[in-house]
């Protein structure tokens, strides 16, 4: 995806609003003190998306949003296992090491983390764009990450080929990822929303 | 173990393998299908990394020739007979069509799994090619093996081990 500066500085203002607008709901959501890192944006050809999470059998924990009303995609915020527990301690105010076992506490945890943030990325595009857009109820998986985005890339496959991966990271100790992967048309929706802001 | 030559067979593509120290590869399979395709006598192999059913989906451009069920088994097939194997010798073994979001359950397109493994199946009835053995559908990801010395094939999955198709 070929963007003009303008169209980039567009982009990675909504997505930087859409993690502090994350970072707020979190806070409130754990009582304590959670910060979104500033986020490095890329695009990245959809078959390559296994190696962001260190290979197509390397075990990652992922919580994937879908997209849906007028523009269409998926949300994906993915974690190495254990970044994902620390990221379940540091939700719980629990001391970090607490968590080894990903139990229902713990999954319903960073299930909503997908779920704020997923929201608040669609509240970010709409603001921008007048177009309605609404996340599905979060899914947690723990399995391949070729397995997980293999999946998701499949249905893009169908209209396009790369997809948007925002690196970022949770009060700067644990890192994960967001990968934004509108469909073609949903994409090119969304530049021409990005293209109209000055 | 640590002499075979390990080879990724990656998203849409086929490989081909005559040298026994070779094993081919699809890591991490959701929704697509691995497929090993074997010859036992002059052991000659082949793997495809099916993604999609149907090249009817395509968008017109050039798709890498293991993209979809039905182009993938008939290039797997034409590049097996290519290299030496026999048509009517060629077992298949097959792995993947899982459904990852099953929960999400509201997407259609994200069934493609189930879609993936009928067309598989539906594709070697065609070709007249026997498939053995099958680890496919349920809601998590595989990795699929073909050793090309012995022919054989195994399945490993996060948390439920390895097993031998």
């Amino acid at each position: 995806m070929k963007l003009q500066p303008s169209q980039w500085t567009a982009l990675e203002q909504m997505v930087t609003q859409a993690l502090a607008e994350s970072s707020r709901s979190l806070s409130q959501m754990t009582t304590g003190e959670i910060r979104l890192d500033a986020p490095q944006l890329s695009f990245v050809p959809l078959r390559e998306l296994p190696g962001v999470a260190g290979g197509p059998d390397h075990v990652v924990t992922a919580v994937y949003v879908g997209i849906e009303g007028e523009l269409q995609g998926h949300v994906i915020l993915l974690f190495q296992p254990k970044e994902a527990r620390a990221l379940v301690d540091l939700l719980l105010g629990h001391p970090a090491g607490t968590c080894r076992e990903l139990d229902e506490l713990g999954r319903s945890a960073l299930a909503e983390v997908g779920n704020i943030c997923g929201s608040a990325f669609m509240n970010a595009i709409a603001d921008r764009s007048g177009l309605e857009v609404k996340p599905t109820p979060p899914v947690l998986l723990e399995d391949m990450a070729g397995a997980i985005l293999q999946t998701v890339a499949t249905d893009l496959l169908l209209t396009g080929d790369e997809a948007l991966v925002i690196a970022t990271g949770f009060n700067g100790a644990v890192p994960g990822h967001f990968l934004l992967m509108p469909n073609t048309e949903s994409m090119a929706r969304l530049i021409t929303t990005l293209e109209a802001i000055r | 173990m640590s002499d075979r030559r390990l080879e990724a067979v990656g998203l849409g593509e086929l490989k081909v393998a005559d040298r026994p120290d070779q094993v081919l590869v699809c890591y991490g399979l959701g929704s697509c299908v691995g497929l090993a395709l074997y010859d036992p006598v002059v052991r000659i192999g082949a793997m495809v990394h099916v993604v999609l059913p149907d090249s009817s989906m395509g968008r017109g451009r050039e798709a890498p020739p293991g993209k979809y069920a039905d182009t993938g088994v008939e290039a797997a097939v034409a590049a097996l007979v290519d290299a030496g194997a026999s048509r009517s010798r060629l077992i298949a073994k097959a792995a993947g069509g899982a459904r990852m979001l099953r929960l999400a359950g509201s997407n259609p397109q994200l069934d493609i799994g189930a879609r993936n493994t009928e067309a598989v199946r539906a594709a070697l009835a065609r070709h007249q090619i026997r498939l053995v053995a099958e680890d496919m559908g349920g809601t998590y990801g595989r990795t699929l093996q073909l050793f090309i010395e012995t022919g054989r094939v195994l399945v490993s999955t996060v948390g439920r081990g390895e097993h031998e198709l």
